[in-house]
């Protein structure tokens, strides 16, 4: 029995690291399997910063203490990236697609506010985006509102009063990057996997494992043990990117370390699986990549998934990616985001694990080289 | 080249590797057959790849199995190998039972598929190291052992190569050093010498020809026939699943082939008649001075022949060629064996 268990040992270690030395000689699938994820990551940040508020230009046409108050307002509404200009830059601006839209503060601001006349804030709004443009049509108003509340607290008598749920609001970017680092683990995990199992196939080594005496699940064992350590590598790097540029550091370091080893283990069992099936990396790679993007939109990515609709809510509480984003933004924010509770959607994750790493024993166990 | 006038040198080397294989050599039990295929079958859907097929391999000898592409060779050695599991019959491998015993039989079976199945990314060296690992070879003999292996199929000097940078020639020999790693009692061979030069192909010849001396049983699938005649003491031949001869070479040749007797006489000859009706001959054929006569098998009928002939006239030339497998297997199948 011991000694059954001393051989299965060598059989995984043997494994594991025949495959992380095949995977450092041929490159271009180990630079794609580190890289990729951290990529991934970059691009989104990328598309988050770039996207999430309307240049638009002020045309500061009257420099008044009231002038100033609406601009401050303005400021403060997280809708605009704000700058100042002439009339004609801010026209050359707006003309040449740079900017979104171009609010004239007019000569005459300050004077009418004392004298309680009416004051027309000149909007102009390049309506190229729709959601460019109802930004600029809601935040307007609201910049009206905020500057009456802070300049005539007296004359504004209804107020909001707030209740927070957290101690301080999570900006838009490091919610959705704790999402993104999810689907960089999956991909992290799923590519060493599944091209580390295609590889046998495709290059027909495969006969040398099926034709020793060491079980199919020791194999399997090392293949996914070669798999973990490579991401490793990846899961770091990310990780690396997330905490110190980005500056995103998790509340509960002790989770975030448990649930980040809980995916991977789920997205190497996957890759595994499909590496087995597919026999081929080129396909395991397209599909993993095809595979995360999808994902990431339906997983509640940019916000928690109970405010979308029922049908999206259903859709994503079939893939594991989405109690993994659950997890970790507890652990990163100390978010609840579903009412499951956190030791429920671990067990749901385990049993995502136990169910692929039984279904990719199966498909080896039922791989033959069979003519 | 006949199997007799290969020259074995490297014997005492696999007998040294063997015998430290205490695990893989103790099942050995010379009266059980190495290999036993009763009324084996295996179809894929309707398609019949192996139709009741009925074998024995005797431990110690090489046997060939041969026939053409598609015949169900392979199908039948994955049966074997228990990659494969049998729709119905039974396989036995040294008395073990296939599928029920596939990792016994695994573990006193050597394999060199005709893909070689090496890491062409690792060394040689990381090659044998790995499956010195899969099939639990001590660690205190792995090294003494790879390297004897190294030397034995003469690629000590390339041990940290990469297997991707070596010859046809060289991955074959790896390929069979890899297979003996192990002390294996059953070494099977698909195609060993495809793709490799005259030089590799002898050197093979030479390693196959020893294994038999070390008095282990070898399985060997071939589409050179030459190879077959070379190396193995019995052949099976195949063809659509079902064995069709299954005997030595030489007998083979006897029973299915037939020798050619040509002359040349002086004169046309006239007794045409009375060499057909001698027993054995199956044809005769006259052009001119020249004739040609074909017998079944090998018979004895060349005196009885001249002795005619000589009694017309002068007899300017003879010759009698041998016949060969190639036409036995055309005799068979109705194919030749590269179709």
């Amino acid at each position: 029995m011991l000694q059954r268990l001393s051989y299965d040992l060598r059989v995984i270690w043997a494994c594991a690291k025949k495959d992380i030395k095949s995977a450092l000689i041929e490159r271009t699938f180990t630079i794609m399997s580190v890289f990729l994820p951290v990529n991934f990551l970059i691009l989104m940040s990328l598309f988050v910063l770039g996207g999430g508020q309307a240049p638009t230009a002020v045309v500061m046409q009257d420099t008044g203490p009231y002038a100033q108050q609406f601009y401050m307002a303005m400021s403060h509404a997280h809708s605009f990236r704000l700058q100042q200009a002439t009339a004609a830059e801010a026209n050359d601006l707006i003309q040449a697609g740079r900017i979104v839209a171009v609010v004239t503060i007019p000569t005459d601001f300050d004077l009418r506010i004392r004298q309680n006349q009416p004051v027309q804030v000149d909007v102009q709004v390049n309506n190229l985006n729709t959601d460019f443009t109802n930004d600029i049509r809601r935040a307007v108003p609201l910049s009206i509102t905020s500057f009456y509340a802070r300049a005539f607290p007296n004359v504004v008598t209804v107020v909001p009063r707030e209740h927070d749920f957290y101690s301080q609001d999570t900006d838009y970017l490091p919610y959705l990057s704790v999402s993104i680092m999810v689907v960089a683990f999956m991909l992290g995990a799923l590519l060493p996997a599944g091209t580390g199992a295609a590889r046998e196939w495709e290059k027909e080594t495969m006969k040398e494992l099926l034709l020793s005496p060491a079980s199919r699940w020791a194999m399997l064992a090392g293949k996914m043990l070669g798999a973990f350590l490579m991401s490793l590598a990846s899961v770091t790097l990310v990780l690396v990117v997330l905490i110190v540029v980005v500056g995103i550091w998790p509340v509960h370091w002790g989770e975030m370390i448990g649930f980040s080893l809980l995916t991977l283990a789920i997205f190497i069992a996957l890759g595994t699986l499909l590496g087995t099936l597919l026999k081929q990396r080129q396909p395991v790679t397209a599909l993993a990549l095809g595979t995360s993007i999808p994902l990431f939109f339906l997983s509640g990515a940019f916000g928690p998934i109970s405010f979308t609709t029922p049908v999206v809510q259903f859709l994503a509480q079939l893939f594991p990616v989405y109690y993994a984003i659950v997890l970790q933004q507890h652990a990163f924010h100390n978010f609840t985001l579903n009412t499951l509770g956190t030791g429920v959607n671990v067990l749901i994750l385990c049993g995502y694990a136990l169910a692929v790493i039984v279904l990719a024993t199966i498909a080896l166990r039922r791989s033959t080289m069979a003519h | 080249m006949t199997k007799d006038n290969v020259h074995v040198q490297v014997g005492n080397s696999i007998g040294e590797i063997s015998d430290a294989s205490a695990r893989s050599e103790q099942t050995a039990d010379t009266s059980v057959p190495a290999i036993e295929m009763v009324d084996l079958c295996k179809s894929f859907g309707k398609f019949q790849a192996v139709d009741h097929l009925s074998l024995t391999v005797q431990q110690g000898e090489i046997f060939g199995l041969l026939g053409p592409n598609g015949s169900g060779k392979t199908t039948t050695i994955n049966m074997v190998s228990g990659l494969s599991v049998p729709t119905s019959g039974k396989v036995r491998v040294m008395g073990y039972e296939i599928p029920h015993d596939a990792r016994r039989v695994r573990q006193i079976l050597g394999s060199v598929p005709q893909e070689t199945a090496l890491y062409e990314e690792l060394s040689a060296w990381a090659n044998l190291d790995f499956h010195a690992e899969l099939f639990g070879i001590p660690r205190k003999e792995k090294k003494e052992r790879i390297t004897k292996i190294l030397e034995l199929v003469q690629l000590l000097d390339r041990k940290d190569s990469r297997v991707g940078t070596f010859s046809g020639g060289m991955k074959r020999r790896l390929a069979l050093g890899r297979a003996l790693l192990h002390g294996p009692q059953l070494i099977y061979l698909d195609e060993p010498t495809l793709g490799v030069d005259v030089q590799s192909r002898r050197a093979i010849w030479d390693y196959i020809l020893s294994l038999r001396d070390q008095g282990r049983t070898v399985l060997i699938t071939t589409n050179y026939l030459e190879e077959a005649q070379a190396l193995c003491e019995r052949i099976a031949i195949i063809d659509h699943g079902k064995l069709i001869a299954v005997d030595t070479p030489d007998h083979l040749k006897q029973t299915y082939g037939g020798s050619v007797i040509e002359l040349e006489t002086a004169t046309p000859s006239a007794s045409l008649d009375a060499i057909g009706a001698l027993e054995g001959v199956k044809q005769v054929k006259q052009d001119g001075t020249y004739l040609t006569i074909t017998t079944q098998g090998i018979t004895n009928v060349v005196p009885q022949i001249i002795n005619i002939i000589s009694q017309e006239g002068e007899i300017r030339n003879i010759s009698v060629r041998e016949p060969n497998l190639d036409e036995v297997f055309l005799r068979l199948t109705g194919t030749a064996l590269r179709d």
